[in-house]
């Protein structure tokens, strides 16, 4: 790592409009839709929100990704020694969630699993984990091919990555249709409660995931990569993975 | 190269990723916080100053929005001024200085946590604009944040939002202060507030993200129907509680120690000494604080149902943290001792917020001993308590950062008689609000009625309070107004006007450039921000 020297950035003073205009669409997106959907029920105001803010979060991180690959930071390197620490707080939020569901589930004794929960098909988190496990080993053979220059091999694996990570989706749309269809949703009780929050949670951290991914393949089409972006999304990648060993061992096996 | 000579861009300024400009920016978002929550707590004094409906013909109104300026006021005081003025404004623009470097470690992450904050300072605002203003306090217990017509879902977005900033803060500044320290600045020779810092966006880091949880589960439970704090089906109402102060008392250290992290550059400046007994107030305050922070809470929930064995323990690991909360008071009051000492503004706020500190901790005392606290709680005197220490001590520090930087962020200098004048009105002021607020809380006034009809007795002094926070007003009025005059019109100051010896003074001119120093930064391995020897 180098830091370079200040007086090669002292001329101007540095601006991005990325941070803006990705936080301002999140605004939207999140906070403003939400509330209008679920607090003032107005299908229309949803829309618009989400009308707004949907492209301005995506203006904002592809801006932003675009300056990533190609600018030269003030500290070369340095992504990697920040993600632990955001993983850090990821961790202490799973957590928030799995204490609420041990207190929940020791507090109820032997009435677990709550009056109205179906039968749960074991099958599904068997090969939703197999897919997930795959995936992560798919991405590192892709990042073996990125070390090796082998930029083709490299679009290849993560493509491969990609898919099986929207799979690894599917299974989760499709496993929330069928419980729903038979009258499991997260109101029912207790469980069904803990069983969307936790599941759900994670699914938002493979949505993230592989928003990483795309972002990262949309440039390596046109030979654009960046070393760090790689690792990260890697990291990241592995740690929604192990993650979900403890998703599915406590949600599902426990 | 100063600012000055170079021409105001409005678009340099709102795309800025200089972690000095993002400092300015969440200073002005943080003081308009502090505003418009300050209107909020004048107008709860009016209301309280007199028995019955005050502002209102009714006593429906009256106590509905009452709780809507209490909901406002709790909360944005201390997520959107208290935390953001220290972590956000404070540690942004000088953080960096400190430790020689030209940004933080991730500029572009930097004004996405500076817009996340504006984001959460607008849904909190917005708050005012809809029909259904959330009125569920700061702490949005359930089961009345579920229950209440009130909107509790911009109560838990401005939680995330502001939560999200901090979090993107900590990772920024904990990889700063480890990878981009000025060549040879070694672990103790960081300035206290470097410290200060690090070891509050620890707290944060690990904290803040139980809290998030904790809302988003009550955001579920109000607009998806789960049940997580519904106990007839299997939920656990007090189990909100324990998230939310498992959070919020490790918050009040993210406050206090940047707090006490400014009142040590600007004590150690105006004595003209080094600090007294730096280890121990680093590693065995500031991180013995971090390490105990996280097993006090329950504290906050000895009346809430619990069997006496938990509250035991909890009065024990309580009167723990006097421990290091003892060793920093120790060093910072022996910073003073045999040093050359002068009272300019900065130094007046300083030497108050010690007193303020004394105050504020010494009554956490009797809470943290749960026979006493049993009576004291939920009446005036946890608010007195908490005040004294956040909303006054914590606030005077803002002040006192304001202050004593003011010449280094605009290359001027402030009013000296305005201010002084200000401070007097506000530390008048605060203490003829808030030592009331002891004295009828032990006598047993409630905490957070907007009516006291039961209690006449207590009329008196909720006068008198009332008259204290008009007082504050007016300080406050001329304190702020002071900063925006001076900023424009003040006599321009020189790069060291204090004779400091920190790198923000000694190496950069005053407002700093792009890139801070003209350049890069070493120093000596004797080298400390305190040495006033030579
Ligand atoms: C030695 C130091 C301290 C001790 C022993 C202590 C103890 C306590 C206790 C036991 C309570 C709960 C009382 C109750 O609700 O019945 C309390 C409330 C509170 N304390 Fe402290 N405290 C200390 C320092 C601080 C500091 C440094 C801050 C802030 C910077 C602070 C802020 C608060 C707040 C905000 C509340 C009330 C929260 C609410 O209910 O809304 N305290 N304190
Ligand atoms: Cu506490």
């Amino acid at each position: 790592m180098s830091q370079s020297t200040s007086a090669e950035h002292a001329h101007h003073w540095e601006v991005s409009w990325a941070p803006l205009v990705a936080t301002f669409g999140a605004l939207f997106l999140i906070p403003f839709a939400f509330s209008a959907y679920y607090v003032y029920e107005d299908t229309f105001l949803t829309v618009i929100f989400a009308g707004i803010g949907t492209p301005l979060m995506l203006a904002g991180i592809a801006k932003w990704v675009s300056e990533g690959i190609t600018e030269k930071p003030l500290l070369e390197g340095v992504s990697p020694s920040g993600l632990p620490y955001f993983i850090v707080s990821e961790v202490f939020i799973f957590l928030g969630f799995f204490v609420s569901y041990w207190v929940i589930r020791l507090s109820a004794g032997n009435a677990w699993p709550p009056e109205g929960t179906p039968e749960i098909n074991m099958f599904m988190p068997v090969i939703m984990t197999v897919i997930l496990v795959a995936s992560s080993i798919t991405y590192h053979v892709a990042e073996e091919k990125y070390d090796h220059d082998d930029l083709e091999g490299f679009r290849k694996w993560l493509i491969i990555s990609i898919g099986l990570g929207a799979i690894f989706l599917g299974c989760t749309i499709y496993e929330y249709g069928h419980l729903l269809h038979l009258g499991f949703g997260p109101s029912t009780n207790a469980y069904s409660t803990i069983f969307y929050t936790i599941t759900g949670f994670h699914a938002s951290h493979v949505v993230i995931g592989l928003g990483m991914f795309i972002a990262i393949l949309i440039p390596a089409l046109s030979g654009k990569t960046n070393k760090y972006f790689v690792f990260c999304a890697g990291v990241y990648w592995h740690f929604v993975d192990v993650i979900w060993f403890f998703v599915a061992s406590q949600v599902y096996f426990w | 190269m100063s600012a000055e000579s170079e021409k105001f861009n409005l678009s340099e300024w709102i795309f800025t990723t200089d972690h000095k400009r993002i400092g300015v920016m969440y200073l002005i978002g943080s003081i308009a916080a502090f505003g418009v929550a300050g209107i909020m707590a004048i107008l709860i004094r009016i209301e309280q100053s007199s028995l019955g409906p005050t502002l209102a013909d009714d006593a429906l109104t009256a106590g509905q929005q009452y709780n809507e300026w209490l909901y406002f006021h709790g909360a944005a005081m201390i997520l959107a001024f208290l935390i953001p003025g220290l972590t956000g404004f404070a540690a942004n623009y000088f953080l960096p200085l400190m430790i020689g470097a030209a940004d933080v470690a991730f500029p572009r992450i930097n004004a996405l946590s500076v817009w996340l904050f504006w984001c959460g300072i607008i849904v909190a605002l917005l708050g005012f604009v809809i029909p259904d203003t959330p009125d569920i306090m700061w702490t949005g217990y359930p089961p009345y944040s579920i229950l209440t017509g009130g909107n509790t879902a911009f109560y838990v977005f401005t939680v995330h939002l502001l939560g999200f900033a901090s979090i993107l803060g900590a990772v920024n500044f904990l990889v700063t202060v480890i990878y981009m320290r000025a060549p040879g600045m070694g672990w103790n020779q960081l300035n206290m507030f470097v410290w200060s810092t690090v070891t509050a966006f620890v707290i944060q880091l690990v904290f803040v993200p139980v809290l998030a949880a904790a809302v988003t589960m009550l955001l579920f439970d109000k607009y998806l129907g789960t049940h997580f704090f519904d106990p007839s089906a299997g939920g656990d109402v007090l189990l909100y509680q324990n998230l939310f102060w498992f959070y919020s008392h490790p918050a009040v250290y993210v406050i206090l120690l940047p707090a006490l992290g400014i009142l040590y550059e600007v004590v150690a400046t105006f004595s003209k000494n080094k600090i007294f007994n730096y280890k121990a107030g680093v590693y065995g305050g500031m991180w013995g604080v971090v390490l105990i922070s996280g097993e006090v809470w329950v504290h906050h929930l000895y009346i809430s149902g619990m069997p006496n064995w938990i509250r035991v323990g909890m009065m024990i690991s309580t009167l723990l943290i006097s421990l290091p909360v003892g060793l920093l008071a120790i060093s910072l009051f022996g910073t003073l001792y045999k040093g050359a000492i002068t009272f300019e503004l900065p130094m007046k706020y300083a030497i108050s917020c010690l007193f303020l500190f004394l105050i504020g901790g010494l009554t956490g005392i009797p809470l943290a001993i749960t026979a006493l606290d049993l009576h004291l709680s939920e009446t005036s005197f946890i608010h007195a308590h908490f005040h004294y220490i956040m909303g006054i001590f914590a606030t005077f520090s803002v002040f006192a950062a304001v202050y004593y930087w003011f010449p280094k962020m605009t290359g001027r200098m402030f009013n000296e008689k305005l201010g002084t004048i200000g401070f007097w009105l506000n530390f008048i002021g605060v203490n003829v609000t808030f030592l009331p607020l002891f004295k009828i809380g032990i006598d047993g006034m409630p905490r957070r009625y907007w009516n006291y009809e039961m209690f006449p007795q207590f009329e008196t002094w909720h006068f008198v309070a009332m008259i204290g926070a008009l007082l504050v007003a007016a300080g406050m009025l001329l304190t702020v107004s002071n900063w925006i005059i001076s900023a424009f019109n003040g006599e321009p100051a020189s790069d060291n006007p204090w004779k400091s010896k920190s790198l923000e003074w000694t190496h950069t001119v005053s407002p700093p450039g792009p890139g801070n120093f003209l350049k890069p930064v070493e120093v000596e391995t004797d080298w400390t921000p305190y040495d006033y020897r030579k």
